[in-house]
């Protein structure tokens, strides 16, 4: 049987470079793309082609996608690279603010419309990307992330369809708070980390939910029980969010 | 005819060239103050600030978003407006089609002109709506939902509902944050976009109603609502009316 290829972004690190280690450990050729090279990364350096991307920048997603075009079609695309911003709303720089849209939200439809449209995406193949569980429940502290989420979760929604009659599958993973850096750094003081998944557990359970074809994907227990919780109250979740992560912001982050 | 009434109010609203916008033009125009904003004048709104000096109009393209979020301070500036009562951020495109062959460049303008720019604006206006104890409108779309046709458009609109839940508490006690969710309604957006709406058309929301309807949903500063041709025929619109 012949090598299947995936694309990951954001592989350097979180849940990312959990996703490199599964799939080069399952015998999977990589390709990803990263802000930075990162050589000292194991899983990483496994990858059959690097490629570097400032994905916050339109115009470099767009060099991108024209390079990966040159290139062989992929049997999994993982559009997990993301970053968030927290604080009051009203004091965050103006300048993250499109930054974050353009990588959380931009970067991953481009991608998709693009592969698609140049036919990189092989009948079979899966597509995932990677909202948050904010999308089920607000996130107050973090408003212009949780909308850039949002749009990401809608987005992949609305293509379901008419990518399914391409033959390509697509799956949307709301992951909960993790046990990343990424997370570390914008958790509330006194927040408790042993608390969150292993990106490694979360990373498992996604990718073998998206190869399954499952469109909708909340890994661990509390986190499914959040999201029905905020679905079925979403004032109450929205104002336990607020007391939970607001209320107790003592600084911006981004 | 405005349910806003009682007092004079100090309005900006994006998009008002046009649409949905024009028509709260003309329900706010003799009553309130209006800062207004398009690419470009045109000529119906042109028709409108002909004798009418409180209301302006400021040229601010969103596909830039932080250019927009300057024009967009300027115009308040030079009508020397530290407060605002209300800011309803309506300017909004999309284009239709295959998500599979969807353009990049379309796809960044659709999520700069309806998402980036509408985040931006909102935090420019942080320190007048606070200081009016104002009101942040962001009208969404029924589409938030999902659209396989619209994908692009209907991720925008789900944005602006995500940043609107979580500012809403975010701000809760100092701005009322509340997004409206508008059905299909007779504007030239399905046209811009490239849609061709056929006999469903003629089922779709008269513009002026969907003003009422959004002009009422503003006045009761409910936080989200889907305004629908359904509420309009069971009489919302009547109600709007003030009757
Ligand atoms: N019509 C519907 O069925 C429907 C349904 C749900 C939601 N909505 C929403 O309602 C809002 C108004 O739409 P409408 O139906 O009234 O459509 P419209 O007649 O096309 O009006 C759109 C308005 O947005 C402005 N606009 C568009 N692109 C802009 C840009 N790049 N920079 C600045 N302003 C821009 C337009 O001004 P210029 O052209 O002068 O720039 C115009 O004033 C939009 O947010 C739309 O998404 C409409």
């Amino acid at each position: 049987m012949a090598v299947k290829r995936a694309l990951i972004t954001g592989a350097s690190m979180g849940l990312g470079a959990a996703f490199a280690a599964i799939l080069a450990g399952d015998g999977w050729e990589l390709v990803t793309v990263d802000r930075q090279p990162h050589d000292n990364d194991d899983a990483h350096s496994s990858a059959a082609a690097r490629f570097q991307c400032e994905l916050s920048d339109p115009a470099e997603v767009t060099r991108l996608l024209e390079g990966l075009e040159q290139g062989e079609g992929f049997d999994l695309v993982i559009l997990n690279a993301g970053a968030n911003a927290t604080g009051r709303f009203e004091a965050i720089d103006p300048d993250v603010i499109p930054r974050l849209v353009h990588l959380n939200a931009f970067a991953p439809m481009a991608l998709a419309a693009g592969f698609a449209n140049a036919g990189k995406l092989k009948a079979g193949s899966h597509l995932l990307f990677i909202s948050s569980l904010s999308h089920f429940t607000g996130y107050p502290g973090a408003s212009a992330y949780a909308g850039t989420k949002d749009a990401i979760a809608i987005y992949a929604k609305s293509i379901r369809k008419p990518f399914a009659a391409k033959g390509i599958s697509v799956s949307c993973a709301f992951p909960g708070p993790l046990r990343t850096t990424h997370a570390e750094r914008h958790a509330p003081t006194g927040a408790q980390a042993e608390k969150r998944m292993l990106p490694e557990e979360a990373a498992e359970k996604i990718v073998a939910a998206t190869l399954a074809g499952k469109k909708t994907i909340i890994p661990g227990l509390g986190p499914k029980l959040f999201s029905i919780a905020g679905r079925a109250f979403p004032r109450i979740t929205s104002r336990v969010m607020r007391h939970l992560i607001y209320d107790r912001l003592d600084r911006e982050v981004w | 005819m405005t349910a806003l009434n009682a007092r004079r109010r100090r309005i900006l609203l994006t998009g008002g060239t046009s649409g949905i916008g024009l028509e709260l033009i003309r329900r706010w125009g003799d009553r309130h103050e209006i800062v207004t904003t398009g690419r470009s004048l045109s000529s119906d709104l042109a028709d409108i600030l002909e004798n009418r000096p409180s209301i302006t109009h400021a040229v601010a393209d969103q596909a830039k978003p932080m250019e927009a979020a300057d024009r967009i301070a300027e115009a308040l500036a030079a009508r020397d407006w530290e407060t605002l009562d209300h800011a309803v951020l309506n300017a909004g495109t999309g284009f239709a089609g295959d998500p599979a062959s969807e353009d990049t460049a379309r796809l960044l303008e659709t999520l700069d002109t309806n998402l980036t720019s509408t985040m931006l604006v909102a935090q420019r206006l942080f320190p007048l709506l606070e200081k009016g104890r104002g009101t942040l409108t962001l009208i969404g779309s029924t589409a938030h939902r999902g659209a396989p046709g619209f994908a692009s458009y209907a991720a925008s609109k789900a944005g602006l509902n995500g940043f609107a839940r979580s500012l809403r508490e975010e701000w809760r006690g100092r701005i009322i944050v509340q997004v409206l969710h508008p059905g299909p309604t007779r504007t030239m957006m399905h046209q811009k976009a490239g849609l061709d709406t056929g006999r469903a058309g003629t089922f779709f929301t008269p513009p002026a109603a969907m003003a009422a309807m959004i002009d009422h949903a503003i006045a009761r500063r409910v936080a989200g609502r889907r305004l629908s041709f359904l509420r309009y025929w069971s009489g919302e619109s009547l109600l709007a009316r003030g009757l």
